[in-house]
């Protein structure tokens, strides 16, 4: 009898030992998500804010070289509509998008104002009293500032977003990641063709390709 | 208990973890080496990158083009610059880039390695330099972006440094270059008089050394117990840890004669800056 109550005792320990340790194990985990996602969210504002950086370069730079005697319409145009399509694609600037769809449609309008972009710049080399001016090597010095910027960033979104998804994916945390809401994000992808140099067309003729369908926010 | 067993029944990754806990099938145990090894992979991969080791002066000559009294003039005036301002900025002079990445790219994961700049204000600045490539590059941290924006790196590569090294005047050029930096960003933050290792940062705190040693002596103790207990004897003259030279760990501090040693303060940076060539 005595030994019998002794064993539940041992027994009855044992169990709210797991338990608690199980408590603290998952309260431990979940206080790491909400970390892991926070930096997340936060190198998501980072993002934001060089793109934003490059976006607000744009209106002087067209205004510069829109200056320049005759430069060509087509470019300056193509620059002009990729910076309208971007504007148009706004994803909250506080919380990493969760939709991998939307974070596509936000890189691939970004994408098409950095092609814009290039070139522009490389077409502003048949204008050397452009490239002369105090101005212009300015802007070209913020653009090129602004685009490592922005590859910086996007590079520690991805190692935040791939340090989260690893923890929501891995083990014993995937148990409860998803009852707590913890759903693996989107991350930036290298963009089919981001790797290599601009092509130079010389077929200015034709008009600027349409900016991608962006619903209106 | 029904909980968790219901969860086992939804969850495919708790069965797998069961399944690893009773004995795995042939071709799982497979897939988790090829995991394992995958990973081990990667890590290998980023091992073989080269970064180069933190600096412990601001002034780095790794390619010998100024004399060196004057790399030690340069030295001593970044330090006082840190205990008047305490912002960081380190020089480093290479033939070649020691990487086959970018400029950009190369810079950018040596200055976060470094941890140039005081932590919370990220006010760190490095001036790079490679003699051989002809190419340059001011970088600055998060903190000084506004003091020193990438119109002004690239005014100062462009005018102050860039024609100086054209006539292959490094000192001279390497001068201007910290002067024009120090003009543009004074006043930004105070200093405390002293540099991050003269303050004794984060870097060597004390409290990791103790740590460190209380482990080893327990160590060392267990090693003793379990030999006695174990009925060895103890013959050598030694074990591998006995050698007094942690306590002088912390050894560069305030120049004694010496050079002012840099130490990072844990700043970092977002890619600012402009890269130059000459």
């Amino acid at each position: 009898m005595n030994k019998g109550l002794i064993g539940c005792l041992g027994i009855g320990a044992i169990i709210l030992f797991v338990v608690l340790v199980g408590g603290c194990a998952v309260a431990g985990s979940y206080n790491r998500l909400v970390g892991l996602q926070q930096k997340v969210d936060q190198s998501w504002a980072q993002v934001q804010n060089v793109y934003q950086r490059r976006a607000d370069l744009i209106p002087n730079l067209v205004n510069t070289v829109q200056g320049a005697a005759n430069f060509e319409k087509s470019t300056l145009t193509e620059v002009t509509n990729a910076r309208a399509s971007v504007g148009r694609v706004q994803i909250d600037p506080n919380h990493a998008p969760v939709d991998a769809a939307k974070l596509q449609e936000f890189q691939q309008a970004q994408g098409q104002l950095s092609s814009a972009l290039s070139r522009l710049l490389v077409v502003s080399e048949r204008y050397p009293e452009l490239r002369a001016t105090q101005n212009f090597q300015n802007l070209q010095a913020q653009l090129e500032g602004t685009e490592n910027r922005i590859s910086v960033e996007r590079g520690n979104f991805n190692s935040a977003v791939q340090e989260y998804n690893t923890a929501v994916r891995t083990f014993p945390t995937n148990l409860f990641a998803g009852m707590f809401g913890f759903q693996p994000r989107p991350f930036f992808e290298a963009q089919a063709g981001a790797e290599k140099p601009p092509t130079v067309n010389f077929n200015f003729g034709s008009p600027a390709p349409a900016a991608t369908a962006a619903p209106t926010p | 208990m029904e909980i968790t067993l219901k969860l086992a029944q939804l969850d495919p990754s708790l069965r797998a973890g069961l399944a690893v806990l009773f004995r795995i099938t042939k071709k799982r145990a497979r897939l988790y080496l090829g995991i394992l090894a995958l990973f081990a992979s990667a890590i290998v991969a980023r091992a073989a990158e080269t970064i180069p080791p933190k600096p412990d002066r601001y002034f780095n000559d790794y390619a010998g083009v100024v004399s060196p009294v004057a790399a030690q003039r340069f030295n001593e005036q970044l330090a006082q610059f840190e205990r008047e301002t305490s912002n960081q900025i380190v020089v480093a002079v290479w033939r070649t880039m020691p990487s086959q990445s970018s400029i950009e790219d190369f810079t950018q994961r040596t200055f976060q390695a470094w941890q140039v700049g005081q932590k919370g204000r990220n006010n760190g600045v490095v001036f790079f330099v490679f003699v051989d490539d002809h190419r340059m590059r001011i970088q600055p941290g998060y903190g000084l972006e506004g003091a020193l924006p990438d119109i002004t790196c690239n005014e100062i590569i462009r005018d102050g440094v860039a024609p100086r090294f054209r006539a292959n005047d490094f000192e001279g050029g390497l001068s201007a270059g910290i002067d024009l930096i120090f003009k543009a960003i004074r006043g930004e933050y105070n200093g405390s008089g002293k540099t991050a290792r003269e303050s004794g940062s984060s870097q060597n705190n004390p409290a990791g050394l103790l740590i460190f040693f209380f482990v080893l002596v327990i160590i060392l103790l267990a090693m003793r117990a379990s030999r006695r207990l174990g009925g060895y004897r103890y013959t050598g003259g030694g074990g591998p840890f006995v050698s007094g030279n942690w306590g002088s760990g912390g050894g560069w501090s305030s120049g004694g004669g010496g050079f002012s040693g840099f130490s990072g303060g844990g700043g970092s940076s977002g890619g600012g800056g402009a890269s130059g060539s000459w």
